[in-house]
């Protein structure tokens, strides 16, 4: 059965949402920590397990655990940050990395002895809106997740622009030394990132929990995804990472269809719709052959 | 008494020593200028006063307090300001956030200080929203001037702030510094562009090679014959 336009691009919509908060903390950290964080991945799956939890132990309302997620996963990745990378903070990108793939390795695989390799889902009641005219459906879940993920980009965007934490945040994503010279704390900063980044994976996990599970893996899964929007939209780049997100999420889906329609014009027997999660790397080609920078830093850089 | 002061002033980045025993004192409302050739360690004694270079020996102090060794927002903090010569605004910033991150230490940004500081440099209130990075190069040098100034800091650090401007934006930035220091802000700047520098300011001091040379009014170094052959190409 082929399946409409509208509905791959809410499931496109869907993958971009989580995508898109896990996006914006990699990027932020990227930006100001100046490193590549390789465990980002799993500041998701504490997420997801936090609000398993929640949800399933304590019988905590959804909307309720992912406060609770995002104020856990917050403090706990900020707590990990401040044991493992900020004391090798100078000693520059590629030490800070290796300690982030370490790590990565060292938390998915004690998560793993801890819960089990199961897949715990978090249950909802899921409820469903036809629009048999247009030819799509809806979830509430669907609707939750994307829902979520635009009041997280507002609040964020209020806190960026509108803060003097988050105004001095970007600041010293811009330029290090002149943020030290105009009396901003770095290390504070930093903290704040962390939190910020650390918060927003939490809620990224709770949304993954929902619509999959909470397993060892279910953030590393994410995290390939995860890098290549935050390069497509323009690495340090918290709105360009949105931006790549939703048009990562929306290329996975949309290009079913898309390749469904090419093999049976060709009258191939190749099974080319396997190919639709490799879309979004060949668009990550084609941008860093184009526009190597991201979407967003080539208008910054113009200046 | 001086505002600050600096004796024996050794310093450097990591391995590299530049100054080896700089002196300088700079009394309060007065505008001072360091010049010399390039290398000769104008801008490290600037770096080494904010913290921003390696301290290696001898006394910095600022308003009678030592601040040698301190990092650099402590010595902000103090009431210094400080303006690099590059890369000294944020670009991605606009024009007013820019001004609002020169008040991070006050918490927010006063509409007081904000009005002086736009006072002076007016071109900046036409275009507060406006990315500090789409602005032209002098439009820049003013907005960094701005941002210093928000906190209303006693004593003005001003990195060769005529690096790279046109001719006649040279003369108006040098307009500007002239104003900022009737205000009663002390200035000390350092120049490449000596003769204009040496012209407008109280005091001079020439440096070479991480070294104090010569130090007098900037217009009896201007006509010390010595100082014209070393320093100012005769």
């Amino acid at each position: 059965m082929e399946i409409p336009l509208a509905q791959e691009v809410i499931f496109g919509l869907v993958i971009g949402s989580y995508i898109a908060l896990g996006a914006i903390g990699f990027t932020l950290v990227y930006g100001l920590v100046n490193m590549i964080n390789f465990a980002h991945g799993e500041f998701i799956t504490i997420g997801a397990f936090v609000g398993y939890l929640a949800v399933a132990e304590v019988g905590l309302p959804l909307p309720v655990a992912v406060f609770v997620a995002l104020g856990g996963t917050a403090v706990v990745g900020w707590g990990i940050a401040r044991i493992t990378f900020e004391p090798m903070n100078d000693a520059g990108a590629v030490p800070l990395l290796l300690m982030s793939i370490g790590l990565g390795l060292v938390l998915r695989n004690g998560i793993r002895v801890i819960a089990g390799p199961d897949r715990r889902s978090i249950r909802t009641d899921v409820a469903t809106y036809r629009f048999d005219d247009l030819g799509f459906f809806v979830t509430s879940q669907q609707l939750f997740i994307i829902g979520l993920t635009l009041a997280s980009v507002l609040v964020l965007h209020l806190f960026l622009s509108r803060t003097m934490l988050g105004i001095a945040m970007r600041a010293t994503a811009d330029n290090e030394d002149l943020a030290l010279v105009s009396g901003i704390d770095t290390r504070r900063v930093r903290n704040a990132v962390w939190l910020a980044a650390s918060g927003l994976a939490g809620v990224a996990g709770v949304m993954l929990g929902t619509a999959q599970a909470a397993s060892p893996t279910v953030g590393f899964g994410q995290l390939l995804l995860i890098i290549t929007a935050a390069i497509l939209g323009g690495a340090g780049s918290p709105y360009g990472a949105v931006a790549g997100s939703y048009i990562l999420g929306i290329a996975v889906t949309v290009s079913v269809p898309f390749l469904q329609r090419l093999e049976e014009t060709l009258a191939l027997n190749l099974e080319l719709t396997a190919l639709n999660s490799t879309m979004a790397f060949v668009i990550l080609i084609v941008v860093l052959l184009v526009r190597p920078g991201g979407l967003v830093s080539a208008e910054v850089r113009t200046s | 008494m001086s505002l600050l002061e600096v004796r024996d002033l050794e310093a450097g980045y990591g391995d590299l020593q530049v100054l080896f025993g700089v002196d300088l004192e700079v009394a309060e409302g007065e505008y001072v200028a360091i010049v010399g050739p390039n290398g000769a360690g104008k801008s490290t004694a600037m770096k080494a006063v904010v913290g921003l270079a390696a301290h290696m020996g001898g006394e910095i102090t600022f308003d009678g307090e030592d601040i040698a060794g301190l990092p650099p927002q402590n010595i902000i903090e103090r009431g210094v300001g400080y303006v690099p010569q590059s890369d000294n605004v944020f670009p991605t910033l606009t024009v007013e956030e820019n001004l609002t991150i020169g008040a991070y230490l006050l918490g927010d940004l006063p509409d007081e200080r904000r009005e002086v500081v736009l006072e002076q440099f007016p071109i900046l209130g036409e275009r507060p929203d406006q990315r500090a990075g789409n602005l032209s190069g002098g439009q820049q040098q003013m907005l960094a001037m701005a941002r210093a100034l928000i906190p209303d800091p006693p004593l003005l650090l001003l990195d060769e702030p005529s690096a790279g401007l046109a001719p006649d934006l040279v003369e108006e930035m040098f307009d500007h510094i002239d104003r900022i220091n009737e205000r009663g802000v002390t200035v000390l700047i350092v120049e490449q562009n000596a003769k204009t520098a040496l012209r407008r300011c109280d005091r001079g001091y020439v440096l070479a090679q991480g070294e104090n040379r010569y130090t007098d009014d900037g217009d009896a170094l201007l006509s010390d014959p010595e100082v014209r052959q070393q320093f100012l190409g005769g």
